[in-house]
């Protein structure tokens, strides 16, 4: 009996002491190569066969490598990555992973300068100066994407250049019968219905104050300032005005994007990867897409740029999985399914996207080239990266907010200070 | 235990005689000599066969319980680390803590609202089931297929039909109904919308478990109360109702349990929105802390607050109703 007890209490041990928090051991594959786990995503664009084309293309390019894919349950690659890491198996090649809280952790490997020379913002979300992850591509968020035909019948002959032209034209849609904006974020996208505030804000915050929320770490700026006080009030007031339908907020990402191509909208402020969503299955209209406007019409083109490959400070062979990466992030005919699949606007030297792109994207891709002439380019709110970033978690806190805004549950100035509570909280 | 307490809702069964042990301490030590020398071996065999069991128990469950426990005393946040023992801070701090009171809030109303639809719903379908004809037996079928469905998937199948543009809403608007209620966008809406797709979910599990009561209710006592003069009401009041305790007592406990641990529905279908925190329940804040915040450390304090809610709220329902079933 007692010899049972010890038996038992020793295989437990046994079988919990390998089983939590130990990283197995890196497997070498066949022919002396080295194995690599590659954490991706799929959707319906990115799909299993693309993945497997574009690893293949890199692990043809970085002899040694044995690429082993896993796949991400949903799009939330960064929450499945925490997870993956809280049992101590985080990936040792991540695929757009938000390196925020990672990097300072000390549990990615830094991109050397030399690495990074391919890159045209090679210290984009750069945290206390390294790059963790590569910034192979830039996305203008939002774009506002806008139904021609809804805006001819409105008698609209002119894309808004200034805020006030924004409402003008909002007010004639409504009048027509049609709602002004679509915004969705039900169920697990609640991401989905940042974007008018990511306008706002970049037009009322960032244009003023680019490192606002470096500010806001150091405590030298709040939210409750007036500045993210006023860009929040914008969007309660689209919302008061009837220019945002609440009912939306039911809608998944998918249903938001399908409730535009079904008219049910006409006006979409959505991130540039809508461009060649547009032009791949068009809607039974033509579209078309304007930056955000600002009080005064003074250009403002709120981008994120990064989005590529981190690697695991702790992959069983660093310098080589960096090389992968960079193989893969650079890859042209990687770089051409991004572009034609996501919309993506890539931003490695010398690149040019394929001649055949669709005018959706080519619109969007003009606006982020006005931009880079105006000098006009800032941070897009909710997406930024390294230092000057939200702390974790806090960007889906304020998509909860931004709901109570548009539910009229809460007033600006309480949304402001919500976020205030919040990143309190979260850095505590 | 006695004997008698093998009998079933206090029925009593004689004793069966055993060996009265010599008097005084050696006939008591040599008794007990005996017991052991009979069970000791059987029970080494026996724990052989309750080993993979056991094991499965204490790694699953019994040391994930105790590193949460352990971990509710430290500020564990591997992305920050050193990892350091806070004591109860993170106890005190769950005392103040706004959004946890309001998931705490948010659980409670869904537990109450499925243990009650459930059980008033499970029991009403199953006395109208309760019938032996092959169309009865094909509809309890029916009923109980939600039961057998993940969570996922009828959190998809409901986002569906109560989204804005959903299949509930088209049928109202087809009606004439020109601003139907946004089941999962208005904020006062989407929680009661939450608690309807649980106990819609769970229907079929209360239909089961009353059937097999009801079933169990014997003939003669319903006929004997006909004679009596006892109407339906009566039968149904003095008769069947008392003898569906115990499962009133299985029913209520696993609804409670449910509403308690509710998470995905509301990860699939608001991801606690709404709005802040609007059908955030307890689960869902631990994961949301957990993993969205990196919070490990205060997450396993609201953990271990809902397991001890949980037990407790069980434990006492479970002695309550289990009275009831005695007394009957």
């Amino acid at each position: 009996m007692r010899r049972s007890i010890v038996f038992c209490l020793v295989t437990t041990l046994a079988v919990a002491g390998c089983g939590v928090g130990e990283k197995p051991a890196a497997t070498p594959a066949s022919g002396g190569k080295v194995e690599l786990s590659f954490l991706v995503f799929e959707t319906p664009n990115l799909n299993a066969a693309f993945w497997d084309a574009a690893i293949a293309r890199a692990s043809a390019k970085v002899p040694g490598v044995t690429i082993k894919k896993l796949v991400t349950p949903n799009v939330d690659r960064t929450g499945y990555a925490k997870q993956l890491d809280a049992s101590g198996h985080l990936p040792d090649i991540l695929q757009s992973v938000n390196p925020a809280g990672f990097a300072e952790a000390g549990k990615l490997a830094a991109f050397t300068d030399d690495e990074l020379k391919n890159f045209i913002a090679p210290k984009a979300g750069a945290v206390d100066g390294k790059v963790y992850q590569l910034p192979y591509n830039t996305q203008v968020i939002p774009v506002v994407y806008y139904n021609k035909d809804a805006f001819e019948k409105a008698g609209i002959t002119e894309t808004p250049k200034t805020y006030q032209d924004l409402l003008d034209v909002s007010a004639k849609l409504k009048a027509k019968g049609v709602t002004p904006f679509v915004v969705g974020g039900g169920g697990a996208d609640t991401w989905a219905d940042m974007y008018p505030l990511t306008g706002t804000v970049a037009t009322d915050v960032y244009a003023k104050t680019p490192d606002f929320l470096t500010q806001r770490k150091d405590g030298k700026v709040k939210f409750a300032d007036a500045d993210f006080t006023k860009a929040a009030q914008k969007v309660a007031d689209l919302a008061k005005q009837g220019y945002i339908d609440p009912a939306g907020l039911s809608r998944s990402y998918a249903d938001t994007e399908q409730a535009f191509r079904d008219g049910k909208g006409a006006m979409y402020p959505m991130g540039s990867w809508f461009a060649t969503s547009a032009d791949n299955s068009k809607p039974d209209f033509e579209v078309g897409a304007f930056p955000w406007p600002s009080d005064d019409g003074t250009p403002v083109t709120p981008t994120f740029t990064g989005g590529g490959t981190s690697v695991s400070a702790s992959a069983p062979n660093v310098e080589l999985a960096k090389k992968w990466a960079l193989a893969f992030d650079e890859d042209k005919e990687n770089n051409d399914a991004f572009v034609k699949l996501d919309g993506s606007i890539p931003a490695i030297k010398g690149y040019t996207p394929p001649a055949d792109m669709g005018p959706v994207y080519q619109a969007t891709v003009a606006i982020y080239q006005q931009g880079m002439k105006d000098n006009s380019i800032v941070n897009a709110f909710s997406q930024e990266t390294g230092d000057g970033s939200l702390p974790p978690g806090l960007a889906d806190k304020s998509a909860l907010g931004v709901q109570d805004l548009i539910t009229g549950k809460k007033t600006a100035g309480e949304f402001a200070s919500y976020l205030d509570d919040q990143w309190t909280k979260a850095t505590q | 235990m006695t004997e008698t307490q093998h009998g079933t809702r206090g029925e009593a069964r004689p004793a069966a005689p055993r060996p009265s042990p010599a008097p005084g301490a050696g006939g008591t030590a040599r008794a007990r000599r005996r017991s052991s020398t009979r069970i000791g071996p059987k029970l080494g065999r026996f724990s052989l066969f309750a080993l993979p069991g056991l094991l499965a128990y204490v790694v699953f469950v019994l040391i994930p319980i105790g590193m949460t426990g352990y971990y509710s005393f430290t500020n564990r946040n591997p992305f920050n680390p050193p990892t350091k023992w806070v004591g109860l801070r993170n106890y005190g701090d769950l005392l103040g803590d706004q959004e946890f009171r309001q998931a705490l809030v948010n659980t409670v109303i869904i537990t109450v609202i499925v243990a009650v639809f459930a059980n008033v719903g499970g029991l009403l379908i199953a006395m109208l089931l309760d019938r032996p004809t092959r169309l009865y037996v094909a509809l309890r079928a029916i009923f109980f297929t939600p039961v057998v469905l993940s969570a996922v998937v009828i959190s998809v199948i409901w986002q569906a039909v109560l989204t804005d543009d959903g299949l509930l809403n088209s049928l109202l608007r087809g009606i004439g109904v020109d601003d139907p209620p946004g089941w999962l966008s208005d904020p006062d809406l989407a929680l009661y919308s939450i608690a309807w797709i649980i106990t819609w979910q769970m229907l079929g599990f209360c239909v089961v478990v009353y059937l097999a009561g009801l079933q169990g209710v014997p003939r003669e006592l319903q006929e004997a109360a006909s004679i009596d003069g006892a109407g339906r009401f009566a039968r149904f009041r003095n008769v069947t109702w008392p003898m569906l305790a115990p499962a009133l007592t299985i029913n209520t406990v696993m609804l409670l349990i449910t509403g308690f641990k509710a998470y995905d529905q509301i990860q699939v279908i608001t991801n606690g929105g709404p709005g802040a925190g609007t059908t955030s329940t307890m689960a869902f804040q631990v994961v949301q802390t957990a993993f969205n915040g990196n919070h490990i450390g205060y997450s396993s304090a609201m953990a271990a607050v809902m397991l001890a809610l949980v037990a407790t709220v069980s434990v006492v329902t479970l002695r309550l109703l289990q009275r009831r079933e005695v007394t009957q």
